[in-house]
């Protein structure tokens, strides 16, 4: 029974990370000093993406709208590299 | 690690901008401005979409702009990190209509193509909403909408991302011309300041721009998720609604899945990691106080319940009912206690603001699954109960039982995950192939469990041991199981999907609602059973506290049981039905009709009416009875009034409140009382044949209230009947015999026949006492003696006074007659039996002889002539002289006699009454031989 329930479970979660591998998104790096918070709005969702001092995320992978620090909003495709250099997003 | 490599760079970058110091500190102020000249249109056009995270915003903004504070403070340019947060914000709102003055014809030729588009998508947009809301039942124009609109979305983005080289551009440019001169710095050159100006309004109107495209976008993906929303609401509630199987379908899904997943994890990732860094508090004190409110249900209630919801291992045998209680509660205390943790959790983390718009629908749903998988499971080991065959509710082995824990813990883990699935592709917004393809799965994985399931070899035969090999299923069964395995099988696989889950969720929810109400109505059962109730802990107690005798405690574990039922079915049917798609309104309808409304042709009842009716009977009915007693206790009896008429007068009352009660009642009932004439129009007739004779004894019973010959108590004498008036009631009147017969007299003789009653007026009664001598003896002196003997009896009346009649020569006898009247006629025959025996005891004194004939024929002359010489006026004349003779002839003579109603005095009844039993048998004969004689 309980072998039963791990095997099962084991399965879904292996499955979820192996379909979690294959993500493609915009890659966001903070290359400020300190902790930026991105507005990102993908679909109907509005959320606030914190993005740790030199950390990277992923976001969006199918296209949102990002409101920098700065106050600046950009488009994004979902597949840029975007970098936050003094509170600007930058796309490279 | 790519993030620590980049340290140093940042760090280097970081002392640059301090070293750079004021000026670049100035900048992210900037675009803020420049932003805020052309925010007002933008600012409330987006306002909608942001009023929905208008809450959490502020609070989360200037968090992380204040923990980013720190590391700022190690790269030592403390001024830029909180700059940039705060400002957009308020930047927004205060803005100087001043700067306003930036040439329309300044703008540039792309960003009026952008404007273009923008207005193009939106009218668009606007145009596919009309078309979704006109399709909302056509699941393929829905699908092509949504195509059209998931292009649209991404045209919207696209134009957006058009304007990003032209922000690069002139934010690059900015830089290059450096900010504005401070208060004490020589002016710059005008057409420099004009450009400046010139490109800070222009950023000001592609950011609008880009926050207008922001908000088409989370509008048409609203609408796309809509169109979603419908399509998977069409797929879950048209049951039979073909969905073609295909590998494109899997195809798609399973791009489908991939995407979901990683949208998944990223939300979920983002969240957690949001949630850890900024409102870690509130994440662990809402965990730790669900955990915490859990923990208390938990141990409380185990505390409480310990003994129902505990296998007593010292128990070798347990009773049926104690075993039910013991799968009943440790089904529902755990269940109810992480159902406890789940609502608490979510109530916690939606309190404390933990929960974002996207996660929470998750959250929920994950929770809601766990629970119901959590408690099919309890159920299921509560009554297969495999690791302990003693305490298993039906028969089945000890591997069977594994077996179907194992069958049953699997089908509610696939359906529940396939709700799972399907919940977090609607937060998620998946499209809606991916929910039919897990259905689809999960509807084929249940078919397979359900055939395999067949295959399990639990029952047992009548004498086998819980260890030994299992027999299969009864044939039916096992045909059953692989018959719906099957039809869930080609359901999903030739299209039926929806039809094909909703099979297999109602199988296992359905199933296991039907098991809980077995086992509640297998309890009620058991708690009826005579001399269960006594058993249990509930009974124990009211016999401890309450003295309750073994009968009344059947009758209590009788009312239980069938609450216990009730309450099974009134619980039980509402969630059945409900998961079988019924809308609680639906249900309540039902119920609110079925109570009041049940149409039968034309006839409509309702069953709150008559419970009303009946309500207000009972009530009439207590109410009449309380002012029936008042009246005959206070007013009454306190009035001294006839007992008799109390007796009618309470009667009387008794008829008009119940009848006044039972019309109320049927008004009460919604029965129509001009229905009633009809009714009665019938009876009338009815009444002219058949019941011609209930009607005459309930009118005649009260014209016996009314007129009152006889009141409860009296002494009656009707044909062949004597006794005492008991009762007088609608139909019949109540006599009882002096041998404690009681006879139902109908009322409509005794109105029709005479009736005879001793104790009418008063109490006052005659008595005779008939003595017969010789003619030897002197009549005169007789007479003296007899006066004598009853004037010396206490309880003979002086007035009027005894008298002595000599009524007849007989042959060789003559008959007198002592005339007595008592004051109660009840004590009639006390006062003769005194007399007698005085008479006796006085003629055999005076020497007269007995008072009584002597058979003189049979005896031998010599003997008679010695009886009589010794003897010679004893020559006494038996007569059976006995009231009954006395009373008949005296009832001959005054017919009318009555006396006042009185009591049976508890010395003179016995004897009387058996005198007056055996009066009556005689009394014609004896009348008849005594009447030649007077």
């Amino acid at each position: 029974m309980k072998k039963f329930v791990i095997a099962l479970l084991s399965g879904v979660l292996v499955a979820g990370a192996l379909a979690a591998e294959a993500a493609s998104a915009a890659t966001v790096t903070n290359k400020d000093g300190e902790t930026a918070v991105l507005v990102v709005v993908e679909g109907e969702s509005r959320m606030e993406v914190a993005i740790a001092s030199g950390a990277t995320e992923m976001i969006c992978p199918s296209g949102c709208f990002v409101t920098a620090p700065s106050g600046d909003r950009i488009g994004l495709q979902g597949d840029e590299n975007v970098e936050i250099v003094n509170g600007n997003v930058v796309v490279k | 690690m790519r993030s620590v490599g980049k340290l140093p760079a940042i760090l280097l970058c970081l002392l640059a901008l301090a070293a750079t110091g004021p000026v670049m500190a100035q900048k992210p102020t900037q675009p803020a401005q420049a932003t805020a000249q052309n925010a007002a249109q933008p600012a409330q056009k987006t306002a909608p979409a942001q009023s929905g995270q208008t809450a959490t915003q502020p609070a989360g903004k200037t968090a992380p702009a204040q923990e980013g504070a720190q590391p700022a403070d190690d790269g030592a340019t403390p001024g830029t990190a909180t700059e940039p947060a705060t400002a957009a914000q308020p930047a927004q709102t205060a803005t100087p209509p001043a700067e306003q003055t930036v040439p329309a014809d300044a703008t540039p030729p792309a960003q009026t193509q952008a404007i273009e588009q923008l207005a193009k998508a939106g009218e668009e947009l606007k145009r596919l909403t009309d078309l979704v809301d006109k399709a909302k039942d056509d699941d393929t124009a829905l699908a092509e909408l949504k195509v059209q609109v998931d292009a649209l979305s991404k045209q919207i983005i696209g134009v957006s991302v058009s304007t990003r080289p032209r922000l690069e551009e002139i934010k690059a440019r900015l830089t290059e011309l450096g900010d504005p001169p401070g208060e004490g710095q020589p002016p710059e050159a005008d057409i420099v300041s004009a450009e400046r100006k010139r490109l800070v309004a222009e950023r000001g109107a592609i950011n609008a721009l880009t926050g207008e495209a922001e908000g088409l976008s989370v509008q048409s993906t609203k609408l796309s998720n809509a169109i979603t929303a419908t399509r998977r609401a069409l797929f879950s509630n048209t049951l039979l609604k073909n969905t073609e199987v295909s590998g494109t379908m899997f195809n798609d899904a399973l791009s489908a899945t991939a995407d979901e997943t990683r949208v998944l994890t990223r939300s979920v990732t983002s969240w957690l990691s949001f949630a850890w860094n900024y409102k870690r508090v509130q994440l662990l004190s809402a965990l730790f106080l669900s955990l915490l409110a859990a923990l208390v249900f938990l141990a409380g209630s185990r505390r409480l319940f310990r003994p129902w919801i505990q296998h007593d291992i010292t128990d070798e045998e347990p009773s049926y009912f104690r075993r039910l209680s013991v799968a009943f509660w440790s089904t529902m205390i755990p269940t109810l206690a992480s159902a406890a943790f789940a609502v608490s959790s979510f109530f916690f983390l939606h309190s404390f603001n933990v929960l974002r718009s996207d996660i929470a629908p998750i959250v929920a749903i994950t929770l809601g699954v766990s629970v119901v998988v959590f408690f099919i499971t309890r159920l299921a080991q509560a009554v297969l109960s495999p690791r302990d065959a003693r305490w298993r509710l039906v028969r089945v082995s000890d591997r069977g039982a594994r077996m179907l824990m194992v069958a049953i813990f699997a089908m509610a883990l696939v359906n529940g995950l396939d709700y799972l699935f399907g919940g977090v592709s609607e937060a998620l917004g998946s499209p809606v192939v991916l929910t039919v393809v897990k259905s689809f799965v999960a509807s084929i994985v249940i078919g397979l469990i359900i055939i395999a399931s067949a295959w399990i070899r639990p029952t047992l035969r009548k004498d086998d041991d819980f260890d030994a090999h299992g027999r299969s299923w009864p044939r039916l069964v096992s045909i059953g199981l692989v018959l719906i395995g099957l039809s869930l099988i080609v359901a999903a696989a030739s299209g039926y999907v929806g039809l094909a889950r909703f099979i297999a969720t109602q199988i296992i929810i359905t199933g296991a609602i039907l098991v809980t109400m077995y086992i509640g109505i297998l309890t009620g059962r058991a708690v009826a059973k005579q001399g269960a109730f006594g058993e249990t802990a509930a009974g124990r107690y009211l016999e401890r506290r309450y003295n309750l005798e073994q009968v009344a405690l059947d009758q209590i574990g009788l009312v239980a049981g069938l609450s216990i039922y009730a309450l099974v079915v009134l619980f039980f049917i509402p969630l059945i039905l409900l998961q079988w798609g019924f809308q609680i309104a639906d249900i309540e309808a039902w119920a609110y009709r079925a109570v009041t409304d049940i149409k039968i042709g034309s006839i409509t009842i309702s069953l709150v009416g008559i419970l009303a009716g009946v309500l207000f009977f009972a009530l009439g009915y207590a109410v009449t009875r309380f002012v029936q007693r008042w009246i005959d206790g206070n007013i009454m009896a306190r009035s001294r009034v006839d007992a008799g008429v109390r007796n009618s007068i309470r009667t009387g009352i008794g008829y008009t409140g119940v009848g006044l009660a039972g019309l109320i009642g049927l008004s009460a009932a919604g029965i129509d009382l001009s229905n009633l004439a009809l009714v009665a129009g019938a009876l009338s007739l009815g009444v002219g044949f058949g019941l011609q004779n209930i009607v005459s004894n309930f009118v005649s019973g009260l014209i016996l209230l009314v007129e009152r010959p006889f009141k409860v108590g009296d002494w009656i004498v009707s044909g062949t009947t004597e006794g005492f008036v008991k009762r007088i009631s609608v139909r019949a009147t109540e006599i009882e015999t002096f041998q404690h017969q009681s006879i139902m007299m109908p009322n409509s003789l005794l109105i029709n026949a005479s009736v005879g009653n001793w104790t009418h007026r008063n109490k006052l009664g005659r008595s005779e006492i008939a003595v017969t001598v010789s003619y030897a003896s002197d009549p005169r002196r007789i007479m003296e003696l007899l006066s004598e003997i009853a004037a010396a009896h206490p309880m003979v009346l002086k007035n009027p006074s005894p008298s002595v009649g000599f009524t007849a020569f007989g042959d060789e006898r003559m008959t007198f007659e002592l005339r007595i009247y008592v004051a109660d006629v009840l004590t009639g025959g006390g006062v003769r039996n005194d007399l007698r025996i005085s008479i006796y005891e006085r003629f055999r004194d005076e020497g007269i002889g007995e008072p009584f004939p002597v058979k003189i024929e049979d005896v031998p002359v010599e003997d008679q002539t010695g009886i009589e010489s010794d003897e010679p006026e004893k020559v006494g004349e038996p007569k059976g002289a006995t009231s009954a003779e006395a009373r008949a002839s005296a009832e001959a003579r005054a017919p009318a006699r009555t006396t006042a109603s009185g009591r049976k005095t508890a010395s003179a009844a016995p004897l009387d009454e058996e005198e007056e039993v055996e009066e009556a048998r005689k009394r014609r004969t004896a009348s008849r031989r005594a009447n030649p004689n007077r």
